[in-house]
């Protein structure tokens, strides 16, 4: 007995020694330094914003930090949550201030303003100093987005024990700078609607990832209120009710952007686009169209047929007309999976192609060009999916960036053509991945993309795997993404979360502050944290092991 | 391009031609005869309930039914969502009334007091007739738990748009009886805690499908939530904190909440395995407590199991199964009895002090201390109920009354039907609701889940209970559950993960065929599923979408083949 009860303290004793600090932080910064010593936050702690003609975002994200720093009510995740810290809290120094600055040559404009220039000119780079004596905290940044940043940083140093708000690391120094200009999340709201509330909710969860990719059309539902083509949405929204109005939009690229998010909105052509034709019937090709395995990866098929010069100047039309209402640098066009078997008995299509004697390819880079160029126009920059890249043989401007989502095996190719690339591989960021097959008749079917990709899968990605080092540059960064066949406002919390934050470390993190290689063994006990506040804020995220294991950090590990 | 609009008017036209009522039902019932008529709820129904002395919970559940006839608002799952309806309801009759009432010679005792008799022996048939002329609809059952099942019936039966409540299919006749008397989902509340209103609102979704057992897995290795007045170290000692626990109060509120539900608690104290946490109170009564590497003790960590072959241990243990079983109402209990790792004991001193003190095996004393415990809990009326290990891994005598439940594999059940037990099938190929979300474990980021894939509705729904059985053997097969074990799961996912999954069973074991005999099919299923989904999320469950909307509005136009 005496032998068994000594493995228990022993544990008990390894979880005590652990930089507690270390646990708090995600994603972890660029460098790090923490001491040993307790410091209570004031109940009359105050952010003191020494910034002048300081925008009002700025001020909204400050009460925002002051609201999580007293309602997290986090207890540290050890067992007891606290309470064994009681008495080192009784002598603690008291934090009464956190002191916001911008760098003396920086100019003070809306988080908003900052978040949606254009990748590589953004500073997100922040330092946050925080005493052991209790004398003022102070944050520091080139712009009011590094502030922000720095923001949601503090208010992760903080547990809470019977009252008392506080940190047992002081002194704390922290500099931070993303590793890559581009963390993002990607939601597709066609194959299931989710409600606008859904989606600030998780726009407040993201919070460090700065790009909301919103796949918001697709062959099932067009959501989007276009307001020069109100038949889309009214025929092709799943209900009146199952709609992103104009100012739904704006409302929510505006919360994204005081929240240090952009907005990187795709309407996917010319495939995915099938209830389009519930409005323009004469768009679309083998629209419903059955068997639909012949003609689409999934029901229903349709495609535009965009060889005809009607279909083309529509299509530029629209993607202008949604791309000018927003303030991003970027639209997405899409370009996934096009089915070419749509077109061989489309006559409309054939007809286009044999008078004018040309091919489908050659169509589709008219097709590209000129949509590109509409946006081109608006001052956006073109993104799209890999096949277009490399399935095709079109011309793309050198600007365009490309997302890489079949497989990470693919990024070296799309790398080799000189494209700037996203990396938003299926193989790791695919969240929806491992839910079963979802088509009827089919009770032996898996998802196509099994097995589901835990948190720990998608951390052990590199984002610079087969690359040589002078194309690292062409990375901008990567995605997890939320494909919505099975999922919807039902399942979104805990099927993101915490697993999409994975890519969020990889991308702004890059390494650990000793410079040492991410690892998720290091990594969980800081996701477990996460995970935890998470819940405290009201989200619902998965649990990624049984509470006990939450407690006792490596206590669970494969060889523990 | 006119051939594309075709195509697409037929598809609609062959949506509407389906038989929509049918698409209403789950499980679906034993007869059922439909008409063509529509039919409207009237704004002054009422739920005429002619039963003298009718029981409270039988009021309570009228009540409810009540409820959801009313804010169901549930549109029909085809484009429109019932726009295309309004035609045909404007000169459509009247339903004023449903009459409930139990046959000649029935005795009236509550649904809570039907609902925990032994197995076999409750009543949960009814027949439910409404006519196409607006007279009177009439629900009829042999007891009041009958007359439970009839409601959740009914209230599937219609829809919503405009302001009406409504069916097309008037007039409907149903008789309907379970095909097993055990239809069960099991919540493990141990790895990780569920808030009690969790519970609660997990109970409703259940007796929606008619769900007649909540398996309680509420004790194991990582916490022990409940709360034992004779052993109250226990809990303080094994939950996680002293806000996740089940009080005592707590377990009545939810066994009497689910009796009035036509639900029977089958509470699992997990023996002599998945016990560590006890060794926070009772150092002395568990083996290889948080010994490492864990993987060496335990199938999970922690390690630490009961030391079954000390007299003290066994005592301690038949006395809190007895204390705990006894403030319940359920005729069963179960005493768990899986993954038992033989390694744990092998370097533990007193169990082997012990073992070679008396002369016995490791096997000898696990069939003692189960003779123990299951004599303490047959002393209190309780029926064991155990995992398969404890009949195809063990050489141990448990009573011919066991019940023993199928988890590790489908094809373990015949092996066990063949000594003679009755089962529950809960095989995790099937039925593991928590499989296929990847390795939990630290430190294992290529892991997998144990038992990947996910199984989905429909890959549980091709179950058959009967598979690989004589069948002199059939009538052993009491029933069979979907199981959620929570190392990744907790209140934050409970919805999704289970709803609507679980439904598959609760058709398998209620339903067993189709109406007209068939056996049960998933394309003639799916409709029918995505029916339930739909409605209960307007309940607020958050049940995941099976398919993206536009299918479920489409019957059939995402199949495989379509």
């Amino acid at each position: 007995m005496a032998p068994s009860r000594y493995v228990g303290i022993l544990a008990l004793v390894a979880g005590c020694l652990l930089p507690p600090g270390v646990l708090a932080l995600w994603p972890i910064p660029t460098t790090l330094e923490t001491g040993t010593t307790a410091l209570t936050v004031s109940s009359f702690f105050y952010f003191d914003v020494q910034v002048e003609g300081a925008p009002e975002d700025l001020y909204e994200a400050v009460a925002q930090a002051q609201y999580y720093l007293a309602n997290d009510k986090f207890g540290r995740l050890v067992v007891g949550r606290g309470a064994n810290d009681t008495t080192a809290l009784v002598s603690a120094p008291t934090l009464s201030t956190l002191t916001l600055s911008l760098t003396s040559s920086a100019t003070a404009e809306p988080i908003a303003s900052e978040a949606v220039k254009p990748l590589g000119t953004r500073s997100e780079e922040y330092a946050l100093t925080i005493p052991a004596d209790g004398s003022a905290a102070t944050l520091t940044a080139n712009s009011t987005l590094g502030l922000y940043r720095g923001l949601t940083t503090f208010n992760q140093l903080f547990y809470y024990y019977a009252g008392v708000t506080y940190t047992l690391i002081a002194p704390i120094a922290i500099t931070d700078t993303p590793a890559y200009p581009f963390r993002g999340f990607a939601l597709d709201t066609a194959r299931n609607y989710y409600p606008v509330s859904d989606i600030l909710r998780t726009l407040d969860a993201m919070s460090w990832i700065n790009t909301f990719h919103w796949h918001i059309t697709d062959s099932q539902s067009f959501p989007l209120e276009v307001a020069q083509y109100p038949g889309l949405a009214i025929n092709g929204a799943y209900s009146p009710q199952e709609v992103y109005t104009a100012s739904d939009v704006q409302y929510i690229v505006q919360y994204a952007g005081a929240r240090g998010i952009d907005v990187l909105m795709e309407i996917d052509t010319p495939g995915h686009t099938s209830i389009i034709a519930a409005t323009y019937p004469d768009y679309i090709a083998c629209f419903d169209e059955t068997p639909w395995a012949t003609y689409a990866n999934e029901p229903p098929a349709g495609q535009l047929r965009f060889a005809l010069p009607e279909v083309v100047n529509f299509t530029a039309s629209l993607l202008a007309d949604v791309a000018k209402n927003l303030p991003s640098s970027y639209f997405s066009t899409g370009g996934d999976e096009l089915n070419t078997e749509c077109y061989t008995n489309d006559y409309p299509t054939q007809l286009q192609l044999n008078s004018t004697g040309t091919t489908l390819n050659d169509a589709l880079n008219t097709f590209t060009e000129v949509t590109h160029a509409a946006l081109i126009a608006e001052g956006k920059t073109p993104i799209v999916w890999e096949e277009m890249v490399l399935d095709w043989n079109i011309t793309l401007s050198n600007e365009t960036i490309v997302m890489v989502w079949i497989s990470s095996a693919d990024a070296a190719a799309v790398v080799e053509k000189g494209f700037r690339i996203v990396q938003a591989p299926s193989n790791y960021f695919y969240l929806d991945c491992g839910a079963g097959g979802w088509v009827g008749a089919d009770p032996s079917g898996d998802s196509w993309c099994d097995p589901f990709k835990t948190w720990s899968e998608a951390y052990t990605f590199d984002p610079l795997a087969n690359l040589t080092e002078a194309q690292y540059e062409l990375v901008l960064g990567g995605e997890q993404l939320l494909w919505s066949e099975q999922s919807g406002p039902q399942n979104l919390d805990p099927i993101v979360w915490p697993r999409a934050a994975s890519s969020a470390e990889i991308f702004w993190s890059g390494q650990q502050p000793t410079g040492a290689p991410l690892n998720v063994t290091e990594a969980l006990p800081r996701l477990q944290d996460l995970r935890y506040r998470m819940v405290q804020r009201g989200l619902k995220p998965i649990h990624l092991q049984p509470y006990w294991c939450a407690l006792r950090p490596d206590a669970c590990d494969l060889t523990a | 391009m006119a051939f594309s609009r075709h195509i697409f008017i037929l598809a609609l036209v062959a949506g509407c031609l389906l038989p929509s009522g049918v698409q209403a039902l789950w499980p679906i019932p034993t007869t059922l005869e439909t008409g063509m008529t529509a039919l409207k709820i009237s704004p002054s129904f009422s739920f005429d309930v002619q039963i003298e002395d009718a029981p409270s919970d039988l009021l309570d559940a009228v009540a409810e039914s009540q409820y959801y006839l009313e804010n169901d608002k549930l549109g029909r799952l085809v484009v429109g969502r019932g726009a295309n309806d309004t035609t045909a309801l404007a000169s459509a009759m009247t339903l004023s009334n449903l009459t409930l009432s139990l046959t000649s010679g029935a005795t009236v005792d509550s649904i809570s007091s039907e609902a925990i008799k032994p197995l076999g022996t409750r009543s949960e048939e009814y027949a439910l007739t409404i006519p196409a002329d607006g007279s009177a609809a009439t629900l009829t059952a042999n007891s009041t738990l009958g007359l439970y099942r009839g409601l959740t019936t009914f209230n599937q039966l219609f829809y919503y748009y405009g302001g009406v409540i409504y069916t097309l299919i008037a007039p409907i006749a149903i008789t309907d009886t379970p095909a097993y008397p055990f239809r069960g989902l099991t919540l493990d509340t141990s790895r990780n805690y569920y808030p009690v209103s969790d519970l609660l609102r997990t109970l409703d979704a259940m007796s929606w499908v008619k769900i007649n057992t909540f398996h309680w897995h509420i004790t194991d290795s990582q916490s022990f939530p409940l709360e034992v007045v004779q052993y109250p170290e226990i809990t303080i000692n094994g939950a996680y904190s002293p806000q996740e626990v089940y009080t005592a109060s707590d377990v009545q509120y939810i066994v009497q909440y689910a009796a009035a539900r036509g639900i029977d608690v089958l509470m699992e104290i997990d023996t002599p395995g998945h016990t560590a946490i006890i060794g926070a109170t009772y150092p002395d009564y568990v083996a290889c407590f948080d010994a490492a590497p864990w993987a060496d003790f335990a199938n999970e960590p922690p390690a630490g199991q009961l030391r079954f072959a000390l007299p003290e241990v066994m005592n301690f243990t038949a006395s809190l199964l007895s204390d705990v079983a006894k403030t319940l109402p359920s005729s069963y209990f179960s005493t768990g009895g899986d993954e038992l790792n033989t390694n744990c004991y092998t370097d533990d001193y007193p169990t082997q002090q012990q073992l070679n003190s008396t002369g016995t095996t490791l096997n000898d004393a696990l069939d003692t201390f189960t003779q123990s415990t299951h004599g303490a809990l047959i002393a209190q009326g309780k029926t064991p109920v155990v995992w398969e290990e404890m009949v195809l891994d063990w050489n141990i005598t448990l009573s011919n009354e066991t019940i023993v439940m199928i988890w590790i594999s489908s094809a373990d059940a015949a092996a066990v039907v063949e000594k003679g037990f009755r089962i529950i099938q809960a095989p995790s190929n099937y039925f593991y609701l928590d499989c296929g979300a990847g390795e939990w474990l630290g430190d294992d980021p290529t892991g997998n889940s144990w038992c990947d894939p996910f199984k989905t509705w429909s890959e549980s729904y091709t179950f058959d209970p009967l598979a690989n059985l004589t069948e002199a053997q059939y009538g052993l097969v009491l029933g069979g559950e979907q199981c959620l074990w929570s190392e990744q799961s907790g209140p934050q996912n409970v919805d999704p993960i289970v709803w609507p999954r679980a439904a598959s069973s609760a058709e398998i074991f209620w339903s067993a065929k189709q109406p007209t005999g068939a056996a049960l099919n998933v394309t003639e299923a799916l409709p029918r599923l995505h029916d339930v989904r739909y409605r209960m999320v307007q309940r607020g469950i958050n049940a995941i979408p099976l398919q993206p909307q536009w299918c479920a509005l489409r019957p059939d136009a995402c199949d495989l083949y379509a």
